[in-house]
């Protein structure tokens, strides 16, 4: 009789649910309503994976988008639209691509006027294809592969800079800082993680560095979500006599990367990384102490001269009570992106909000050659890496010039 | 209606009885087994020469192997208990493992005391948290289908990171040995936190074995394996052995937790990095096999390093499953069972 | 047994044709009736779609796609009694097939459905053999074919042939067409193709029960030793039995990616795939066959709902607001939960109570 009781509530409970959750949101059924009424928030979906590996990041990226609309509603709302106030959907990807493909559609039919997201390249991969199915704009913050505006997509576009973006002007970025030191690199040995970030990576660094004379020595990839020590790869680096080390990975292996370096002393003139996840990150110098110092990271970074930037780091600290990472700072762009078009659009359509996304021209919170604008394909024009190294237990911008906190150390042998 | 559920489940049950008999079967390996084991790695180290071409690199390869082998054997060995005695396959293994790294993280952090101490909080209270789960969660699902104590465990560990993750946030944090220095062996170098959470795998199996060959506790965890029924008939309380059991076991998992916090990066999720390795290696070990785990670990360990040599673009992992394969086809009671 | 013909007169888990006892040794089958259910559960779904609400008919959908790849796990794990953990391979190998004859030789995805069938049941049969050569049982046969799935995995990662990590996207048709399984975002047909699906793949499942091939597999599950003394070909059953299931599999491997427009190794590979698989049937009733379709239908909004429910928190549960992984925290209690108090599934305990009534 009981296990009846049990057996049939665990059958309706969640049917139930599902039919009231279903209909809560009354009035929102049809995809993106155009005609808002007056007072009525404008919705903007933000997708990021809250649960799973990447919450840190997640959640971060969340917050700077809950900041980004507190901002401007505090400024007055979007003032084309008679000061119409935005409101955040936050949605939790948990990092799987179906998760993310359910939630998007989802934040599309409650409303949002566009999406902000998602961390994962698989994730957006999918979401992307759901934006362009429904016509609703997504702009994606962070997933640097290529593939995903490689599709022809109207209504994907992209804040960082794409994988061949990152991969060639890293591999620049090196021979112009290694040559201004006297001390031009010759050979590197690279070490990527073998998923289709850290692959394309390796691919572009090797033919951007081959064609500017540097030669490539030993390459290892390794598996980010199991890979334990990386000293026997280290001592095949040390062993190849190549002076410097490119890393493209995530935090993880980062960390993993700089013990491996402090234990087998490779000897390499700079630990070199490429997008990489950890050697720019506020809380990596603390978390492997000497053994980080002089790593630099070729990346997209907040840039910490500007004075905007500045206030958010600070707004972000004190209501969070931890560092924004650059990450963040991308998704409070993207917001940004989509409040500017909105005032120019003057409509909650996401057909006419995609237009005018199409024409941003926006200054940007993270360092860049240029303001945002978004070129053919949906990448954003103004997007390049900068130079970042850490040096004396912080993370500080060193090249090019006009974002330098302080000049790059080069040679940095590490650990020594 | 034509359907029947329990007999679905007969052979699963039926069948342990071969593998489950435990470290006394190691002890009466022939010697020419582990020669043929050792003859197949001086071949392998010979090859790893003439593929690597530098005898640095596979000298660091080899003694990284054997290391990181060393934190699988420690990882797998409380694994292996509960596999061979409760006939479960604990997916919570490694979420168990994340509690204790977060135990040595706040004891760091708060108290400032070296990891190691740790040690003497995380067993306890881990053992403590293992008697509970038993007694409370999987004491229902005891001689139930595998896939429902597999989908048991699998809500525990999802339920132990997400706990974590809501206590403890997403941040990543580390917990520093101090005096952690590289030391050279051999040409290769090692930290001083792997060399000691090898050292401590060691102390550990041989604690174990000694626990269950020389103990009446380990006599009645050893009868309750190789035979239930008949355990019961001679006064054993098989259900406070399954606790007991499951205790240790998930205090080795504490043990381990405590050792292996120096040497990743502390995550709710971090536990799972060790769940498939250390299913591999119990299988290799034999299940309810110590020693069996720490050697499995060893060859795991060093699979993974030299495969890694011979196939410089493929994922170590590969080599890991076929070795894994091969070893569940041709010796499936593990390479130190008793042949069926 | 030979017999097989709808002797129960009203409800379907009729009491009358049941043995009272408990563990039923092979009850009377009445197959005919389960058809007919099926058919008109069938027509009764169809309309479905068009009374939902909008936001609801993805999680329809998803309930489908469980439900398929949680009916070829049950044709191998629940009536063969051979515990698979690794039905991922199969779910994978119809992505990828599919997938890769779209994207490089425009082959429609219905073609793509059938080869991918093809490739699953033959991979099966292969693993099977050899799993079954050397006489892998319980825990060891199941971390066998976790093994595969993995190496599956490991090899797409490292593989140009397959794009490596990067997997695939299914390129968007500017027209919808049937002949290319692409509608309109949000259109009804999603739901039906899945639904058509699902509903042969019970068929289907009913029938092999019904078949020679199927009571064999009763016999061998229930006594491997006493069936081949009577001469039953055990080998040839049980590698029938994983083919079909990896077939089945392969299906919802296929429907997805033609409904996600995107596959890589983790989401067409992953040991999550696996649990996936296994989830609906355990929920449901192993071994029964209504279980994995039930199973599925509790399982597939459960996740939403949790993660609704703990978005906007009704008054009293308002402190838990925006608490990043209470979700998966209350979704995996209940799961324990339901497991623990109902090892046989939600239909396996209606159906012992029905029974017992």
């Amino acid at each position: 009789m009981r296990k009846t009781w049990i057996a049939g509530l665990a059958l309706a409970l969640p049917l139930a649910l599902a039919a009231c959750g279903g209909s809560t949101p009354p009035g929102t059924a049809g995809a993106g309503g155009a005609t808002k009424a007056a007072g009525e928030a404008i919705k903007i979906g933000s997708l990021h994976p809250l649960s799973g590996s990447s919450a840190a990041d997640g959640q971060q990226m969340d917050n700077a988008a809950k900041l980004a609309v507190e901002a401007i509603n505090a400024a007055g709302g979007i003032k084309s639209m008679g000061g119409a106030k935005l409101e955040l959907l936050s949605a939790d990807s948990q990092g799987k691509p179906e998760v993310g493909q359910s939630e998007a559609q989802r934040l599309i039919q409650e409303g949002a006027v566009s999406i902000v997201g998602t961390y994962q390249s698989a994730v957006s991969q999918n979401v992307a294809a759901v934006a362009e199915r429904n016509k609703v704009p997504f702009v994606i913050d962070v997933s640097s592969a290529d593939a995903i505006l490689a599709q022809g997509y109207k209504y994907s576009f992209r804040l960082q800079p794409s994988g061949t973006v990152l991969a060639e002007d890293g591999a620049q970025n090196l021979f112009d800082v290694s040559k201004a030191a006297g001390k031009p690199a010759k050979k590197i040995a690279i070490l990527h993680e073998q998923g289709p970030f850290g692959t394309a990576i390796k691919d572009t660094f090797s033919k951007k560095a081959q064609s500017l004379g540097m030669t490539i020595g030993p390459v290892a990839s390794y598996d980010a979500a199991s890979v334990s020590d990386f000293t026997t790869q280290m001592a095949a680096v040390k062993a190849s006599g190549s002076d410097v080390l490119m890393v493209a990975g995530y935090y993880r292996d980062g960390v993993l990367v700089a013990n491996a370096v402090k234990t087998v002393k490779p000897g390499v003139n700079a630990v070199w990384g490429v997008a990489n996840g950890a050697f720019d990150v506020p809380t990596f110098p603390g978390e492997v102490g000497a053994a980080g110092e002089g790593f630099f990271d070729s990346n997209y970074h907040l840039d910490g001269t500007n004075p905007d930037t500045q206030a958010l780091m600070k707004t972000y600290q004190a209501k969070y009570k931890d560092q924004i990472r650059t990450a963040a700072v991308l998704s409070y762009d993207a917001v940004r992106v989509i409040a500017d078009s909105l005032e120019r659009s003057g409509s909650a359509d996401p057909t006419k909000v995609r237009d005018a996304i199409a024409q941003t021209n926006l200054k940007s919170l993270i360092a860049s050659k240029g303001p945002i604008t978004f070129g053919p394909t949906g990448e954003n024009e103004g997007a390049a890496p900068i130079l970042m190294q850490v040096q004396s237990g912080k993370v500080v911008q060193t090249f090019p010039k006009e974002f330098a906190q302080t000049a790059p150390r080069y040679p940095a042998t590490p650990a020594s | 209606m034509t359907e029947q559920i329990p007999s679905a489940t007969a052979p699963t049950v039926a069948e342990g009885e071969g593998h489950t008999s435990s470290p006394r079967l190691w002890a009466r390996v022939p010697w020419t087994r582990v020669a043929i084991g050792v003859g197949f790695f001086v071949v392998a180290i010979a090859l790893a020469y003439l593929r690597a071409g530098n005898g640095d690199v596979v000298r660091q390869a080899v003694l990284t192997g054997i290391l990181i082998g060393g934190v699988y054997g420690l990882v797998a060995m409380g694994l292996t208990l509960i596999f061979g005695v409760l006939d479960i396959v604990n997916f919570a293994h490694g979420a168990f493992l994340a509690v204790a790294l977060y135990i040595t993280v706040t004891m760091v952090s708060r108290l400032g005391v070296n990891p190691l101490v740790a040690l003497f909080v995380a067993v306890p209270v881990m053992f403590l948290l293992g008697a509970g789960v038993q007694r409370f969660v999987l004491a229902g699902a005891m001689g139930k289908p595998l896939e429902n104590q597999l989908l048991i465990t699998l809500g525990l560990a999802l339920l132990i990171d997400n706990v974590l993750l809501m206590s403890f946030g997403p941040n990543p944090q580390s917990v520093k040995l101090p005096g952690d220095t590289g030391v050279q062996i051999f040409g290769a170098v090692a930290t001083v936190s792997r060399l000691l959470a090898f050292g401590v795998a060691i102390v550990l199996a041989a604690l174990l074995y000694v626990l269950l060959q020389r103990t009446r506790l380990g006599t009645a965890i050893r009868a309750v394996a190789a035979n239930e029924a008949g355990a019961q008939l001679v006064g054993i309380d098989t259900r406070r052995i399954y606790m007991a059991t499951f205790a240790i076991g998930t205090a080795c998992a504490g043990a381990a937790g405590v050792l292996v916090a120096p040497l990743v990066t502390i995550e709710p999720t971090t536990g799972e990095l060790f769940n498939i390795i250390a299913f591999v290696v119990v299988v290799l070990g034999g299940m309810g096999n110590v020693i069996g785990a720490l050697v499995g670990g060893l060859i795991i360990g060093l699979t993974e390093q030299l495969g890694a040599l011979y196939f410089p673009g493929q994922s170590p992992l590969l080599s890991v499953f076929v070795v894994f394969v091969l070893v569940l086809f041709l010796r499936p009671q593990g390479l130190f069972g008793k042949a069926s | 047994m030979n017999t097989v013909t709808d002797q129960s007169p009203d409800q379907s888990p009729d009491p009358s044709t049941a043995p009272a006892t408990e563990p039923a040794p092979l009850p009377r089958p009445i197959w005919g009736r389960h058809l007919l259910v099926l058919a008109v559960i069938a027509v009764v779904l169809v309309p479905l779609p068009l009374l939902l609400p909008p936001n609801t008919q993805a999680v329809a959908v998803r309930v489908l796609i469980f439900a398929l790849m949680a009916v070829g796990w049950n044709i191998m794990s629940g009536f063969g009694g051979m515990f698979s953990f690794g039905h991922a391979a199969y779910f994978g190998l119809g992505a990828y097939v599919s997938v890769w004859l779209l994207v490089n030789h425009g082959v429609s995805p219905w073609i793509g459905l059938l080869v991918g069938m093809l490739v699953a049941a033959a991979f099966a049969t292969l693993i099977g053999f050899l799993a079954l050569r050397y006489r892998l049982k319980g825990a060891y046969f199941a971390l066998s074919t976790f093994a595969f799935a993995e190496m599956l995995r490991l090899l797409a990662i490292n593989s140009d042939f397959v794009n490596r990590a990067v997997g695939y996207n299914v390129p968007l048709r500017p027209e919808f067409s049937l002949a290319f399984m692409q509608f309109a975002p949000g259109s009804p047909a999603y739901f039906w193709i899945a639904l058509g699906l699902t509903v042969a793949a019970i068929a289907v499942s009913i029938l092999f029960l019904r078949s020679r091939t199927g009571r064999f597999l009763v016999a061998v599950r229930d006594d491997e030793d006493a069936a081949a003394a009577v001469g039953v070909p055990v080998m040839r059953t049980k590698l029938v039995t994983m083919a079909l299931s990896a077939a089945v599999t392969s299906v919802a491997g296929t429907f997805y990616a033609q409904y996600y427009f995107f596959i890589d190794p983790d989401v067409a590979f992953g040991s999550s795939v696996s649990i996936q698989a296994i989830l609906p049937a355990v929920i449901g009733g192993v071994a029964t066959i209504w279980g994995p379709a039930i199973g599925a239908l509790v399982l597939g909004p459960l996740n939403d709902v949790t993660a609704t429910l703990l978005r906007n928190p009704p008054a009293a549960l308002s402190f838990l607001e925006g608490r990043a992984g209470l979700d998966v925290i209350v979704y995996a209690l209940l799961l324990i939960l339901i497991v623990l108090l109902l090892p046989q599934g939600i239909y396996g305990a209606l159906r012992d109570r029905w029974r017992r009534r």
